[in-house]
């Protein structure tokens, strides 16, 4: 056997994957290379420095993991497209007399629901159901918009389909030992923290933050920036603003003119004349000042307009808030392509429920930043799924059609669960089994299903199971475990504590995916020196890693009603951070108690 | 930025030399004041010479032209380059003006 060279005490390999993980660290914190590019980047550089080999590619990409998320966006599909989420959402929720009653009311069909379909499918699902439901019972909706995720996650803990985490883990689990998990291994731990988490949340429910809906304030507020132009053949070309009346209008005033040549005229004298392309700045109520599209000919465009005829009419208005990861994050729409590409303009934008003192193409655009955008009267649904990483709209256009093959698939969604979880088949079979089946009985069609199944996460999480190979592959993993053995004198119960309060903090910081890739493999590897039961550690570490809920960062739901509750970032500190700590000590007791050690 | 105001035949010609932009724009108010004061019906104002015109000088020539068609006479743009052509088509001046 070679000489291994080592620098520094440690092996060319192990530097190599250090290396990378800085890297990635960097790339995904300093850059807006997307996740899934930055880990493929990764892996292509552990393979072409021979950290892992070509099987070790094929066998991560060929994962349970990865063949179960694929094969269940399929059932996905066609639970949505036949309606049967859109009616359970419809019909779950009532109404309640209190606030605290609607918390339960809303909490436990949520969390059933997400340990059945997945925290962030049932979080997309009820968020806008939840806005309506928060309107008729005069709460705020960041009020209910929070009780929401903390039900998905808490609910999704559950079942290995509940977070994709989950199956990571338990993929990672089957690659180590060949024996494939239950469908409700997580269940008691799950079902557990989820009983505590929700009547902790409706204890401290004082604590959720009351929010103004940012697609509200749009409607409600008297005090939002609005861009329109003037046409070349506009009358108004020549007037004054005054002789034009477009001065003081009903709702506003104009605060602005932005001329051809980048002239800015603030503040606008009553003089001033009118030219063909100026862009009117104004300062007012929303749906009054857009009335000057049909009153005075104004329109919004991204891009010069000769005559209001080049406009389509039936164009309309929608509300979207900027996701966590957009690409539309620190671009200014005047410097950025999007409006063209999208044929979409930007009218207007909020920030957190007020107004943004800029003129609005010239905003660098945050996260959750709510944009008024006029858009094309058709393909709306193309619309959404083509940007779907980009914005998310607030009204969305999907309304099914229920009829027979509503039970069908919700018939085929209960008998997947029924087979995995008796175990006559494993859950890749049953996953694959109902896809199959949600194609045959024409539950979904397979030109339709792309739109439901997102490459881009598949890719991630094939990359992510490589990276955790390339942990154990290189020894990094004994390298990081063995000193925290020593330093909790090798005791099962503070290991376990200890790297799953770490395992939890990193995912509060990047994301419960490179959690579960990265401490799997050293917790098992502690497990297996230590002589204690690996399912405990690896149960603990699936429940622990989905408990991260002080950052909308750590929890990808918590990211999701970020924008539509107008939420602050360190609205979720506070609650989250309690929450955090009283449900990982509740989890970790159950496991301990359901799986012991030895 | 050069404005020159001539008469001929009865008609009062504003000659434009150089860049009309922003800066230039305060100097050319008061150098074409002429125009707007005098009782001349007939304006031309001649931009053979002319690079380039901001929306500064474009307030300018409408302000010409108010004047003029206040005394019920026209303005004609005389020699203008693509550029500034483009200006005239895109803010809708060309046809506020006679172009020759």
């Amino acid at each position: 056997m070679g000489e291994v060279t080592t620098f520094f005490g440690l092996s060319l390999q192990i530097w190599l994957v250090i290396i990378m993980m800085i890297g990635l660290f960097y790339m995904l914190t300093r850059t807006r290379v997307p996740a899934e590019v930055s880990f493929l980047g990764a892996v292509t550089f552990l393979l072409a420095m021979g950290v892992i080999s070509e099987h070790d590619l094929l066998e991560a990409f060929g994962s349970e993991a990865i063949l179960v998320t694929g094969a269940f966006y399929i059932v996905l599909a066609g639970l949505m497209t036949t309606g049967v989420l859109y009616w359970l959402s419809k019909h779950l929720l009532g109404e309640p007399s209190t606030y605290s009653k609607a918390i339960v009311k809303l909490m436990a069909p949520a969390a059933l629901l997400s340990a059945m379909i997945g925290c962030l499918e049932v979080t997309h699902l009820f968020t806008d159901l939840v806005k309506i439901w928060a309107r008729k019972l005069a709460i705020a909706p960041s009020k209910l918009l929070m009780p929401l995720s903390y039900a998905a996650t808490l609910g999704g803990m559950c079942t290995l389909l509940g977070h994709t985490s989950n199956l990571v883990v338990a993929g990672l689990y089957v690659e180590q030992t060949g024996q494939a998990l239950n469908l409700f291994a997580p269940l008691i731990p799950g079902l557990v923290c989820t009983v505590v988490g929700i009547a902790l949340l409706a204890f401290l429910r004082n604590k959720i933050p009351p929010r103004e809906s940012p697609e509200v304030s749009f409607e409600e507020t008297s005090d939002y920036t609005v861009e329109l132009l003037v046409p070349t053949d506009n009358d108004a070309v020549m007037q004054t603003i005054d002789e034009a009346g477009l001065r003081n209008v009903s709702g506003g005033s104009l605060i602005e003119i932005v001329r051809f040549d980048k002239e800015v005229i603030s503040p606008v004298p009553a003089d001033e004349y009118i030219f063909g392309g100026d862009r009117l700045i104004y300062s007012g109520q929303i749906n009054e000042l857009l009335e000057l599209k049909n009153t005075h000919g104004l329109v919004a465009a991204d891009h010069h307009v000769y005559s209001i005829n080049e406009i389509d009419n039936n164009r309309k208005m929608r509300t979207a808030y900027v996701n966590f990861g957009s690409d539309l994050i620190g671009t200014r729409m005047c410097e950025s392509d999007f409006e063209k590409r999208s044929d979409m303009v930007l009218v207007a934008v909020a920030r957190q429920g007020k107004r943004v003192d800029e003129q609005p193409r010239q905003v660098a655009l945050q996260a959750g930043d709510t944009l008024l955008l006029e858009c094309p009267s058709k393909r709306n649904t193309d619309l959404e799924m083509t940007y779907k990483r980009t914005l998310t709209f607030f009204d969305s256009q999907f309304v099914p059609q229920l009829g027979l093959r509503t039970v069908i698939s919700a018939s085929i969604l209960i008998l997947m669960f029924m087979l995995s979880s008796f175990q006559v088949v494993p859950l890749i079979t049953s996953t694959m089994l109902a896809a199959g089946a949600m194609l045959i009985f024409g539950c979904c069609r397979m030109d339709s299903i792309t739109k439901y199944i997102d490459l881009d996460f598949l890719l991630m999480l094939g990359a992510m199971m490589v990276f955790s190979t390339a942990i154990t592959k290189t020894g990094l993993m004994t390298m990081i475990s063995n000193p925290i053995l020593k330093l909790c004198a090798e005791n099962p119960y503070i290991i376990l504590i200890v790297m799953c309060f770490l395992a939890s903090v990193v995912s509060e910081l990047f994301s419960n995916l490179s959690a579960a890739a990265v401490f799997f493999p050293i917790m098992y590897h502690q497990a297996v020196i230590l002589g204690c039961n690996p399912l405990t550690f690896t149960i603990a570490l699936m429940t622990s890693i989905t408990i991260s809920y002080a950052t909308p960062v750590g929890s990808v739901t918590h990211m999701h009603i970020y924008g539509p509750g107008g939420f602050k970032f360190t609205d979720f500190l506070h609650l989250g951070t309690w929450m955090h700590l009283i449900l990982l000590a509740v989890n970790l007791i159950t496991v301990i108690i359901v799986f012991p050690l030895h | 930025m050069n404005t020159t105001i001539k008469e001929e035949e009865g008609k009062l010609i504003a000659v434009f030399n150089g860049r009309l932009d922003t800066l230039a724009a305060v100097q050319t108010a008061k150098d074409v004041q002429p125009l707007i004061d005098a009782d001349n019906t007939e304006i031309e104002l001649d931009c053979q010479d002319l690079e380039y015109i901001s929306s500064s000088g474009l307030r300018i020539f409408i302000s010409i032209l108010k004047s003029v068609k206040a005394r019920k006479g026209t303005v004609v743009v005389k020699n203008i380059n693509d550029e500034i052509k483009k200006v005239f088509e895109m803010t809708g001046f060309n046809k506020l003006f006679i172009i020759k």
